[in-house]
């Protein structure tokens, strides 16, 4: 089975704001695959930058979102790759991302990479249904 | 401890797309475990010669997105049962060229999918790679 899992809110559909053609999440097998996570306002689809602990902050939210409307939560992630724009946040990364995966944090990979409209971090997640 | 998932190697009918063969990588093209099926990371390889094809991006996305069909198509699944994908361009700016080339594959219901843009090997422009479900 293969489901596609609608955006919870308006502002997080990646379609209608930036014309991407790409779903919101797909289940699939027990799994939860979300597209790359960015710091969007949930509300209006507009995009957030600030520091990379502001964009994570927002992102972590998004996710829960969109990961509670799925059925699942924050605390059943499974596998995280974590592309920062550049390796010195790494510390700054680890210092906000503890802070939502406190009971069993999941797998997680972290690359340098850049992400669309100069944003600092974005987050590729799979979850437990 | 439940029951282990059957784990197999997944081959591309075409020969002259099986790059990790060819060159001789310590990698496969994609395994299937469960009802998953993992492809590694592809690049945009002519079906035809074999040759990496590094011209216009819009068409690297077009063949290197043909190869993972025909990938696909050779261990029973297909595009319209990719659940996710993760696409990685030389170039973040070629990001709407590649969007525009990849709803060309996927016309209803895409993936979830990331982008992003890292360092490529061999001056590749865009480098893709999939999870999808067996057939």
């Amino acid at each position: 089975m293969r489901d596609v899992i609608a955006a919870p809110r308006p502002g997080l559909d990646f379609r209608r704001h930036f014309g991407h053609h790409q779903s919101p999440a797909i289940r699939a097998g027990g799994l939860i695959f979300c597209s790359g996570m960015l710091p969007i306002d949930p509300d209006t689809g507009e995009r957030r930058h600030g520091t990379l602990t502001e964009e994570a902050h927002c992102i972590f939210a998004n996710l829960k979102l969109l990961l509670e409307s799925a059925g699942s939560s924050l605390d059943r992630l499974v596998q995280v790759h974590a592309l920062i724009y550049d390796s010195i946040e790494y510390d700054v990364l680890n210092r906000v991302y503890r802070q939502y995966v406190a009971n069993g944090p999941p797998a997680r990979t972290v690359w340098t990479a850049q992400s669309e409209a100069g944003f600092k971090i974005q987050l590729d997640v799979v979850a437990a249904a | 401890m439940t029951d282990r998932l059957a784990r197999s190697v997944i081959q591309p009918t075409n020969p002259r797309l099986n790059v990790s063969r060819n060159a001789n990588l310590p990698h496969v093209p994609g395994i299937r475990i469960g009802d998953y099926i993992f492809l590694s990371g592809m690049g945009p390889i002519d079906p035809q010669t074999g040759e990496r094809f590094h011209g216009p991006i819009g068409e690297q996305v077009r063949m290197t997105l043909g190869n993972v069909r025909h990938m696909l198509e050779c261990a029973g699944s297909s595009l319209g049962r990719v659940v996710r994908i993760q696409v990685v361009l030389a170039d973040i700016a070629d990001m709407a060229e590649m969007d525009r080339v990849f709803r060309e594959f996927f016309p209803v219901d895409p993936p979830a999918r990331t982008a992003w843009s890292m360092q490529l090997r061999f001056g590749n422009g865009c480098e893709i790679e999939c999870l999808a479900l067996a057939g």
